[in-house]
């Protein structure tokens, strides 16, 4: 596999990673709870930005330990069944999003756990520090890894294969496209946008994120297959 | 004398029962508010419209949870600023 297509499959499962919401989610009520108590512009920009620091770094710790664990386990070759493996997490992983990523009710409610969830609830309230900041958006990625895991280790298979400038270059360019959403919903706040709008808009698209995330999920599984297993059957014959 | 109302609260498995507190309800309220860039003296009046509006209905419930409170004031916030009403609502349904 060539570095354009490494990296092309980096770019679209951080994109794909970039369609889950439970960062915006938490980030949105940040927000509220910081302004809501009359909080200055400046300390709103202080939490939110250790907030999406602390997304970014989980995300590339993540990344970057999946990617360790591979390596220390296949000894930089790759057997197919890995590829079979992760292929068909992403598949599965798509399917689940399709019936489960958001619930069926008002609102952006998430199947995640719902103790996570309270977890999350409670820590955003009570958030004051720019460290807890950093602290929840940590927790934040942890909390979806059950969806992010696919994309995650599909990059991470990927990123083996690279010369090591250019894994650095594509753990860096998951970590920026995955939190991209995330950095438009905090651009968006820190300019002073209203919350509800934000918060509508994300009401309002929530199928749309969900079909998209399964749906590339699926692309992006049936492609991985293709290169790196229907391909290689053919060359051996 | 005026009655008062006791708002059951679901924590987990158990269940916890406390006196409505007015003050809680108000200061939701206003948060949610200023959370849109409400000016403060109109987030305060819009609570204490909407925590009277509250009281009222309460007079005929003496026991309620806290879900039928979140109700009762997303209806009436409606009436007084349609976009507060709706972050309230949605405040509980965000993750």
């Amino acid at each position: 596999m060539g570095i354009p297509i490494s990296l092309t499959i980096i770019a679209f499962s951080a994109l794909i990673h970039a369609s889950f919401q439970l960062s915006v989610s938490v980030l949105t009520l940040l927000s509220a709870h910081t302004i809501g108590t009359k909080r200055s512009q400046a300390k709103l920009l202080k939490l939110t930005t250790s907030f999406v620091f602390g997304v970014g770094v989980m995300t590339l710790l993540l990344l970057s330990f999946i990617a360790l664990v591979f390596i220390n386990v296949f000894d930089g070759k790759i057997p197919q069944i890995a590829w079979a493996a992760v292929c068909g997490l992403s598949f599965g992983v798509a399917i689940v999003v399709w019936l489960f990523y958001y619930r069926r009710q008002k609102g952006t409610m998430l199947w995640i756990s719902r103790g996570f969830a309270d977890y999350l609830n409670r820590r955003t309230e009570s958030t004051r520090l720019s460290a807890e900041a950093f602290g929840l958006g940590l927790s934040s990625v942890i909390s979806e890894i059950l969806f992010i895991i696919a994309p995650l280790s599909i990059s991470a298979l990927v990123l083996i294969y690279l010369p090591p400038l250019w894994q650095l270059v594509g753990i860096g360019l998951y970590t920026l496209i995955s939190m991209l959403s995330l950095i438009i919903v905090w651009i968006s706040i820190s300019g002073g946008h209203n919350l509800s709008r934000i918060q509508k808009w994300r009401e309002n698209n929530k199928y749309f994120l969900q079909f998209a995330a399964g749906a590339g999920l699926i692309v992006l599984g049936f492609f991985v297959y293709v290169n790196e297993i229907i391909v290689s059957l053919v060359g051996k014959f | 004398m005026e009655q008062t109302s006791y708002v059951v609260k679901n924590n987990g498995k158990k269940h916890k029962i406390e006196q409505f507190d007015r003050k809680i309800l108000h200061n939701s309220i206003v948060k949610v508010c200023l959370s849109i860039y409400t000016p403060e003296g109109q987030a305060e009046s819009t609570a204490n419209k909407v925590c009277d509006k509250v009281m009222i209905w309460l007079k005929n419930h003496p026991e309620v949870t806290g879900h039928d409170i979140r109700l009762i004031a997303t209806k009436q916030l409606q009436k007084y600023h349609p976009e507060a009403a709706y972050l309230y609502e949605q405040h509980h349904i965000t993750i």
